[in-house]
């Protein structure tokens, strides 16, 4: 049972930097431009789709910063760098 | 009347001759004198030959005004002999084989004879054989029992234990030096540094960091060197204040009566005037400065101490040089003191130096002035604190769950360690709060530390060179989570 909350801990854990990823992702496609008509040019973005792309492109790009943080550390830990 | 003249003519002669009978000359290593002649052999007074020269007068007086002065060395050395024979804790054993030379065995075999001073030998060697073993193969149970006159058996069951202690340490070492510089991220995180992060960019480094300005700054420190000294050596000054007296009246005639059995006219120089292993230590804050001898390397082997005491700020790097000076500092004199090094929960080292709570509480006790101020300059030296919304600190507290809970965990578990035991150890261990404890040992100190790993710009393989800061005994700006504490109550930074 040890091992096991254990392991769960340390998945919680390392998973924890993908949720901004996966916030990201989603803000990301929420808020991209509507496409628009066959062969026309999309919509231009509004202000709050402008805000919301950003908000999840930072979101993102933290949570790749933070996996690799953790990756990082780990192979430092383990001697590998 | 007649009868009676010869009666007192002997008498008169009697008399007179009795001051001649009396200023015999005394030979050298005379058994009836035998410690002022050691006292004289030790201090090179005078050699045989020059003794010889000495009119019987001379002789008498130099014995005379020695004889305290030796007594009170003999009582001395009697002394350091019984405190070295005594057997040792962990901290006694580590000092006296660290520093105990070639000339405190001299000076034992001088005034206590040889087989005291080879029975010291025998212990020091078995002593520094056995450190020596506990660190590389661990000791077996045959070097163990041979240690029982030596050590106490606590010390002795700390060095059998200390080979799995070791492993232990190796297992989380790599684990601070990679908290201590993450490349990538520190470098995204300061990106803009090409060179010494002033005030204002390092309080807005922190301030990402963990809203705090607080910085881990020495302000305008002086360098200079550490004090030589051992803890356990011979007491030489005790021993120089006693010889003090009496060389300057042997100083005198011994000068007199050599120059005059010398022919020459010019007194010669005070041969009584030292005591050939006393001497004096340069006062704290004093000295060559260690920190001239920079290292090209591109990657940081910064560590040191810092004691701000009497308004004189003085560094050292090394472990023995630092303690002698604190040693030496007067009770209530340390406002400020800051061991730089790597840090994990529980533990700060200073080069090769580590110290927990009890360590850091048994070298300053005493030292510190009201509200002086211990800084703890190492990595996760405080305990996570509070749930925090700063994604840095987060990953910071992430990290550290990882690095000493989670990952050493598993590691115990497939060496075989039952989960129960692994579990306690480790859970116990991971959010140790080394500031705190140690504030509850140090009445009245403010004890400060880092939540969360420390980023230490200075450090950065590549600007350490640049900056030619490799063997910097201070950090400088430290981009973390401060945190201080009183008498085990958090308190704000000073």
């Amino acid at each position: 049972m040890n091992d096991l909350s254990a392991i769960l801990e340390i998945l919680l854990l390392l998973g924890i930097p993908f949720v901004p990823i996966a916030v990201g992702v989603l803000l990301r496609r929420k808020f991209s431009p509507a496409p628009g008509a066959e062969g026309a040019a999309p919509a231009p973005m509004t202000g709050a789709q402008k805000a919301g792309r950003l908000a999840g492109t930072l979101l993102l790009w933290a949570g790749v910063a933070g996996i690799l943080f953790v990756i990082v550390v780990a192979l430092n830990f383990k001697g590998y760098l | 009347m007649k009868t009676l003249r010869p009666l007192l003519a002997s008498l008169a002669l009697a008399i007179a001759g009795g001051p001649a009978f009396a200023a015999e000359a005394v030979p050298w290593k005379d058994a009836d004198y035998a410690a002022q002649f050691k006292y004289f052999q030790e201090t090179e007074a005078f050699t045989p030959a020059q003794w010889r020269e000495l009119l019987p007068e001379d002789q008498e007086q130099a014995l005379r005004e020695t004889r305290e002065p030796a007594r009170e060395r003999q009582q001395a050395i009697q002394d350091y002999y019984t405190a070295v024979m005594t057997p040792w804790d962990a901290d006694q054993a580590r000092d006296y084989a660290g520093g105990t030379g070639a000339e405190d065995v001299a000076a034992v075999r001088l005034w206590l004879g040889p087989e005291r001073a080879a029975a010291m030998q025998k212990k020091l060697s078995a002593t520094r054989a056995a450190l020596q073993a506990a660190e590389t193969e661990g000791l077996t149970q045959a070097q163990a029992a041979a240690l029982k006159p030596y050590l106490t058996q606590e010390t002795i069951d700390g060095l059998r234990s200390m080979k799995a202690a070791e492993d232990l340490q190796r297992q989380a070492d790599p684990a601070r030096r990679a908290n201590e510089i993450p490349k990538e991220t520190v470098n995204a995180a300061i990106g803009g540094v090409s060179g010494a992060v002033g005030d204002y960019t390092g309080r807005s480094i922190n301030k990402v960091f963990d809203g705090s300005t607080a910085s881990g700054d020495v302000s305008d420190p002086v360098r200079a060197g550490g004090t030589a000294g051992k803890s356990y050596e011979i007491p030489r000054e005790a021993v120089k204040a006693t010889v003090a007296g009496a060389t300057g009246q042997l100083g005198a005639y011994t000068a007199r009566n050599t120059a005059a059995a010398l022919g020459a006219a010019q007194p010669r120089g005070s041969t009584a005037a030292t005591v050939k292993s006393a001497a004096p230590r340069p006062p704290p804050g004093t000295g060559t400065p260690p920190a001239d001898k920079k290292s090209s390397a591109w990657t940081s082997d910064a560590y040191g101490y810092t004691i701000v005491a009497n308004g004189q700020t003085s560094t050292y790097r090394s472990q023995k040089e630092a303690e002698a000076a604190i040693r030496a500092l007067p009770a209530g004199s340390v406002s400020k003191i800051t061991l730089y090094g790597h840090g994990s929960p529980g533990m700060q080292t200073v080069g090769d130096a580590s110290y927990e709570a009890g360590d850091t509480a048994q070298l300053l006790k005493g030292k510190m002035a009201p509200g002086g101020v211990i800084q703890y300059s190492g990595c996760n030296t405080a305990s996570i604190g509070d749930a925090t919304l700063n994604p840095a600190v987060g990953l910071s507290m992430l990290t550290r769950r990882l690095m000493y809970f989670s990952l050493p965990y598993l590691q115990d578990r497939m060496d075989g360690v039952p989960a129960a035991q692994a579990k306690q150890q480790w859970e116990k261990g991971w959010d140790a709060d080394l500031s705190r404890d140690t504030s509850l040992q140090m009445k009245g100190a403010i004890v400060c530390g880092y939540r969360t790993f420390g980023l230490v710009p200075g450090r950065l393989p590549g600007l350490t060179k640049l900056m030619g800061n490799q063997e910097a005994t201070t950090p400088g700006y430290v981009a973390g989570k401060m945190v201080c504490y009183q008498d085990g109550k958090e308190v704000p930074a000073p």
